[in-house]
């Protein structure tokens, strides 16, 4: 299986009820990275998420129950860390993310210009601008603007798109994500927490696709709540303990 | 309404407490006690959750037994009225438990966390040994 070269990478996809789109995601995982293993990690999904990745020939990491996004994130960089893997990405398992993106945002790592590398949906290039790819709509551009202010003024460092779910990753990353990762606004507060321990944190942009099927399932009133739960735990996160100080 | 309030307060520098209603509360509280050890007979509560709720249980039947502490309290409080005092203590109490026990379910929710992650790893290594063994071949794996 593994490539001659001894770089072994790991791709995760946190995946929670994503029967129908989960096969193509493999298959476009494989095609882009024949090189890398592949795990999906299955949130404690009801339907046949689990069984759709063990027919395309993938190990499936089945939480018993839901935990949530972060929970399964954590999972995915606790099973790369265990095994050894020297870098390590993820993408959303619903088909928004191209394989052949985080395919780009890996080189990063691998090139070590990097600790931890996001995919933005945000050309930052073209300053506020978005693709054309990508049409947000106005209760997540305003939580997009409020995250954006709060990170910036917390990091000291520009990011245009704090909530992504398209990473790659290597091994300091791991050590720390496998150990402390929040498990309700993983997104936002891991960003803080890898710039607080001294990380290289950096933002490719990336083309994503509309979501395929369902809508978004943030209404007015639980935007509102999500984003004033978001600058909470920002704010919290400024008077976490610092725990890899030695690392760099 | 007002000549009542008034007296009531003039009065309360005493604490008037009816030989009724201490009797009830020290009732109250031994109840309370034994429902406490009742839970933890029948493995419905551990005894070191339990520690908290027996001390709860002896204030009560303290302050029924000795109304006489609850005036000294109120006193090294500075309140004058002792119901006041009372319903203070009891609700500052009432809310280092509930902090409490969202620390506790802190602590378990992680715990929980870590053990679905890890049987779920566990479940992700015996797939990949499976693939290794047959081939690939996915049979006879059930699906969760």
């Amino acid at each position: 299986m593994g490539e001659s070269a001894a770089v072994r990478t790991l791709v995760f996809i946190p995946a929670w009820n994503e029967e129908e789109p989960i096969a193509a995601v493999i298959a476009d995982v494989r095609r882009h990275l024949p090189a890398a293993d592949i795990l999906v990690v299955d949130d404690g999904s009801t339907d046949a998420t689990a069984a759709r990745a063990r027919e395309g020939g993938v190990p499936v990491a089945s939480l018993p129950f839901n935990q949530g996004l972060g929970a399964a994130l954590q999972t995915g960089y606790l099973y790369a860390l265990r095994e050894g893997y020297d870098f390590c990405a993820h993408l959303d398992a619903d088909g928004q993310h191209p394989a052949a993106e985080v395919a780009r945002l890996l080189a990063e790592v691998e090139a070590d210009r990097a600790d931890l590398v996001i995919g933005s949906r945000y050309h930052a290039a073209a300053g506020e601008a978005e693709s054309d790819d990508y049409k947000p709509t106005l209760s997540r551009r305003i939580g997009t603007s409020v995250f954006r202010f709060f990170l910036t003024l917390a990091t000291r460092q520009r990011f245009t798109d704090t909530t992504s779910g398209m990473r790659a990753a290597n091994r300091r990353v791991m050590s720390l994500f496998s150990e402390h990762y929040s498990p309700d606004f993983a997104e936002i507060e891991s960003l803080q927490l890898a710039v607080r321990e001294g990380l290289r944190v950096e933002e490719v942009p990336v083309r994503m696709l509309e979501r395929a099927g369902g809508s978004s399932f943030l209404t007015p009133l639980r935007s509102a709540f999500f984003i004033f739960k978001g600058v909470v735990v920002l704010v919290v996160g400024q008077f976490r303990p610092r725990h890899m100080e030695a690392g760099r | 309404m007002s000549t009542l309030l008034l007296a009531a307060s003039a009065e309360s520098t005493t604490v008037r407490l009816t030989s009724q209603t201490r009797i009830l509360a020290a009732i109250l509280a031994v109840a309370f006690m034994l429902l406490i050890l009742e839970l933890i007979r029948r493995d419905r509560m551990q005894e070191r959750y339990s520690v908290i709720w027996f001390v709860a249980g002896l204030g009560m039947l303290a302050g029924a037994a000795f109304p006489g502490l609850l005036k000294l309290v109120a006193d090294a409080m500075g309140v004058r009225d002792t119901n006041v005092a009372l319903f203070s203590i009891v609700l500052l109490l009432l809310l280092g438990l509930a902090l409490n026990f969202s620390v506790i379910m802190s602590r378990q929710a992680a715990q929980i966390t870590r053990l679905a992650q890890e049987r779920a790893i566990e479940r992700a290594k015996a797939d990949q040994q499976a693939a290794k063994d047959g081939g690939g071949s996915p049979s006879g794996r059930g699906s969760a």
